[in-house]
């Protein structure tokens, strides 16, 4: 397949939203989550106990946004874009106006969170946070340190509101330890963590991540801390805080260049490492190019019977029975000179057809795709309904990333139990005080009336 | 029938796991190297987690770096990160190992497994098979691709699927004047594999608390797609391009270099306010290279987007009058999400880390040693990590697995 022919017929994704089977069960179901997280790091925990099905309420501020809603990228007004989501335009930057525009808020929060909008500096407010904490179950933050006790709601006085509160707070450098006072972007926990180390070519600075890998890792590991605590409180009836870092969640990443170094004083630093993407356990391996503009396809051949299949798919070339490349070790210790004679093979070919020929052989292969490619060439990630169209009263619907898991029993929705998208700012703000909190109508008015509620 | 067995069967050992959240939970992991790392997670929080391996040995034990470089099944340094607190048994190859490996799922509550389809049915693992005999069974396959779709049957490690998965293309230098010259890059480690580990992970303990506390009390079948968690990991790249009709391109993130040469990642992110640049000025008027930037136009945001390569000049300054470590603590000072760039084993050096007591010695007695291990990956002091065991030998529970679990074959 040809990408002209695929980018001229963009995945169709009308009425592709994914209906969860009728009436199932979500495995998170009736789960309360009071949700102060805001950026990525956070949201990304409480995106899959949402997809999960737990019911997530974004606490938020009116005067303080989450600055992800007020960021660019903007998400277009409604009509503004053409035919497919990538004839959209920048044209609408004065979107910064409405804290619903910001296109990574909608990376962030999918799962069907809720949103109200209250001021925890009010005693009104505080007041309204501690009755909403005795009816959680689970409480998220990702401030910085102290800030929940600041406002009087750190996780003594949940407790005096919910004695088995599960408090899980995501902070850069955590709530314990000499350096809590430290501020982490995702760059910043990479750096510090081997992360970025470990992208680059050999004998040149790290190339590093050029987006924030560890606010998406640290966030699955506030999920686990979410479901751990919460199998903790279902077996012993107690509650705790979770104290979860950037940093920790990241440690073991590295896999055994970890131990290579202290076990076998082989030390990360040293000439020609990184290796790029040179692998031990790939010969030949690596990203290759293809037909078109910086356009790439990975090989990455684990057994003989894979290199046999590649020079098979590559039409028999002569220097395939070369001595060089005989055996496994002598493949890596000749993969520069046999990393060209495969790139002048790919560099003729569309990188998708490279990959169709490959992998109809049995060889692990694959174009390197864009976000682009993934939204609209990527036939696995739309049969598997990867994305789901989801909008809000100011957003027309977009195609959005949830849990990127199949649960057989109890469905995963990217817009979780209320299948709906992420909110506008303040939407559930009624609706929660009156449903969960018994709130007359006028109550809630009054409260607004007073400022309380913004 | 596996409630049973663990509601009457013997414990996991004496004060094991106890006061842990998966305390009593068996798993019984059958998986290649591409989702090891979702046992070691599901041991850390307790479960009593039994790799099942062929006579050979699971394929990363013969994965190097080896310890002293020298290659065997015990000695294997990428399953040593991996398979960290679990158990090992061996079962033969064949029609008794898929008995043996029948009777222990029969005892367990998790089967994680790396088998396609088609091998699942061979081995009588397949969900249609194990379902209905085993209601309370919680499966997760963790394949390359998942189990439907037309790249379903394809082939792909983790390299292929960092490629797919986007994160690849976003990762690298930036182009020279003619273009990229260079190609976009994965990280080691394999962090797809990781990823989609992890997402199992979370599955099977969502699927626990359906199972346990949920209405329903029935285990099911969670299929993860490796590709799909890796398309899942590049932040914003999906909606720039959903907002803006641009794709983003690859470039390495600027760093400054400090006197040492070590590398500092200098966030400078303007974006959260006019106190970062505020903060950042006091610094570096304190370590005396602030030139210009005291000049009171430098306050104005809209001129310092103008005038940025003098705000860059003045922390080139600074890095060249200190070493990474004292820098990066110098941004920190300031309120700035500085870090210094480390080395994964360098990270061991953390003192914050270790005052959390991050990392863990964790003793092997047939080397005569202890070796260190990255250890929990959050602070729980309720219900804390589980780090007492380290990676088992080749069929070193093989006996005592049959006996707790109380199945033979």
């Amino acid at each position: 397949m040809s990408e002209n022919t695929l980018s001229s017929r963009p995945v169709d994704r009308q009425g592709e939203a994914p209906s969860p089977a009728a009436g199932a069960p979500m495995a998170l179901a009736g789960v309360r989550i009071l949700d102060f997280t805001r950026l990525g790091f956070g949201a990304q925990a409480t995106l899959i106990c949402g997809c999960l099905g737990a019911e997530v309420i974004r606490v938020e501020s009116t005067t303080r946004p989450d600055p992800i809603r007020v960021m660019p990228p903007y998400v277009p007004e409604p009509g503004s874009h053409g035919e497919g989501f990538g004839a959209a335009t920048l044209a609408n930057a004065t979107s910064a106006a409405s804290p619903n525009r910001g296109g990574i808020f909608y990376k962030y929060n999918t799962g069907g969170k809720r949103s109200i909008t209250v001021d925890a500096r009010h005693p009104k407010g505080l007041a309204l946070l501690r009755d909403l904490v005795s009816v959680s179950d689970v409480v998220t933050e990702s401030f910085a340190a102290g800030t929940l006790e600041r406002w009087g709601l750190g996780y003594p006085e949940q407790v005096k509101a919910r004695p088995d509160v599960l408090y899980v707070s995501m902070c850069g450098f955590g709530h314990e330890g000499p350096d809590t006072a430290h501020v982490t972007m995702g760059p910043t926990a990479q750096a510090l963590t081997g992360l970025t180390f470990m992208v680059g070519l050999p004998d040149r600075p790290p190339a590093g991540w050029s987006f924030s890998y560890l606010d998406h890792v640290g966030g699955y590991l506030g999920a686990v801390a979410v479901l751990a605590g919460l199998a903790h409180r279902a077996r012993t009836g107690e509650g705790q805080h979770i104290d979860v870092s950037q940093l920790e969640p990241a440690t073991a990443l590295s896999g055994a260049l970890f131990f290579d170094a202290l076990v076998n004083g082989r030390p990360s630093r040293r000439p020609g490492f990184p290796t790029g993407n040179r692998r031990p356990a790939s010969a030949p391996g690596g990203a290759y190019r293809a037909a078109g503009e910086d356009r790439w396809v990975v090989i990455s051949c684990r057994t003989d019977d894979q290199w046999r299949s590649l020079l098979t798919v590559m039409g028999d070339p002569p220097w395939g029975a070369d001595p060089r490349f005989s055996t496994f070790g002598a493949r890596q210790q000749h993969a520069e000179e046999l990393d060209v004679l495969i790139e002048q093979w790919t560099s003729q070919g569309d990188r998708y057809e490279t990959m169709d020929a490959l992998q109809r052989a049995g060889v692990p292969a694959g174009a390197v795709q864009d976000a682009a490619d993934r939204l609209e060439r990527d036939p696995q990630l739309a049969a598997r309904r990867h994305f789901t169209m989801l909008g809000n009263d100011e957003v027309a619907p977009l195609p959005l990333e949830g849990m990127p898991v199949h649960m057989a029993g109890t469905p995963v929705h990217t817009g979780g139990r209320l299948h709906r998208g992420p909110p506008v700012l303040g939407q559930d703000t009624d609706a929660v005080l009156t449903e969960l909190l018994g709130m007359k109508p006028s109550e809630v008015e009054a409260l607004r009336a007073e400022g309380v509620l913004s | 029938m596996t409630g049973a067995v663990r509601a009457e069967g013997a414990p996991t050992g004496p004060g094991r796991g106890a006061g842990t959240p998966l305390d009593g939970v068996r798993v019984v992991e059958l998986v290649d190297e591409s989702a090891e790392y979702c046992g070691r997670m599901l041991a850390g929080l307790g479960a009593d987690v039994v790799k099942v391996e062929p006579p050979d040995g699971a394929p990363s034990r013969r994965q190097g770096p080896f310890l002293d470089d020298v290659p065997g099944p015990d000695r294997s340094l990428a399953f040593w990160a991996d398979n960290v607190g679990k158990r090992s048994v061996v079962v033969p190859e064949g029609p008794d190992g898929d008995g043996a490996v029948r009777a222990l799922v029969e005892a367990a509550d998790v089967l994680v497994h790396t088998l396609r389809p088609d091998a699942a049915a061979r081995r009588g693992l397949d969900y249609e098979r194990l379902g209905p005999a085993l209601p309370r069974l919680v499966v997760c396959a963790v394949t390359p691709f998942g189990q439907s779709g037309p790249w379903a049957d394809f082939e792909a490690d983790d390299l292929v699927l960092m490629a797919l998965g986007g994160s690849m293309a976003a990762c690298g230098y930036g182009p020279g004047p003619d273009g990229y010259d260079t190609p976009p890059l994965a990280a080691h480690g394999e962090q797809a594999w990781r990823t989609a580990s992890t997402y199992a992970a979370i599955a099977v303990l969502a699927a626990l608390w359906w199972r346990d506390v949920g209405e329903e009390g029935r285990g099911q079948f969670v299929d993860v797609s490796a590709h799909e968690c890796s398309a899942s990991m590049t932040e914003w790249h999906c909606m720039t391009y959903l907002c803006s009709g641009s794709v983003f391109r690859r470039g390495a993130h600027p760093t400054l270099t400090a006197a040492d040469g070590r590398q500092v990642a200098a966030l400078n992110p303007d974006f959260l306010g006019p106190h970062v640049f505020a903060n950042m000025l006091a610094m570096l008027e304190d370590e005396g290279v602030a030139g210009p930037l005291s000049d009171p136009a430098f306050a104005d945001p809209g001129y310092r987007a103008g005038h940025y390569g003098e705000v860059w000049r003045a922390m080139k300054r600074l890095a060249a009058a200190n070493d990474g470590e004292r820098l990066y603590r110098l941004g920190q000072g300031a309120g700035l999400p500085w870090g210094v760039i480390r080395s994964p084993e360098e990270v061991a050096g953390d003192t914050h880390l270790q005052a959390r007591g991050h990392f863990v010695e964790l003793d092997h007695p047939e080397l005569g040693r202890t070796v260190r291990y990255p250890g929990a990956p959050f602070l729980a002091h309720g219900s804390p990590w589980r780090m007492d065991r380290r990676p088992p030998l080749l069929g070193e529970h093989t006996a005592q697995v049959a006996g707790e679990w109380g199945v033979t074959w």
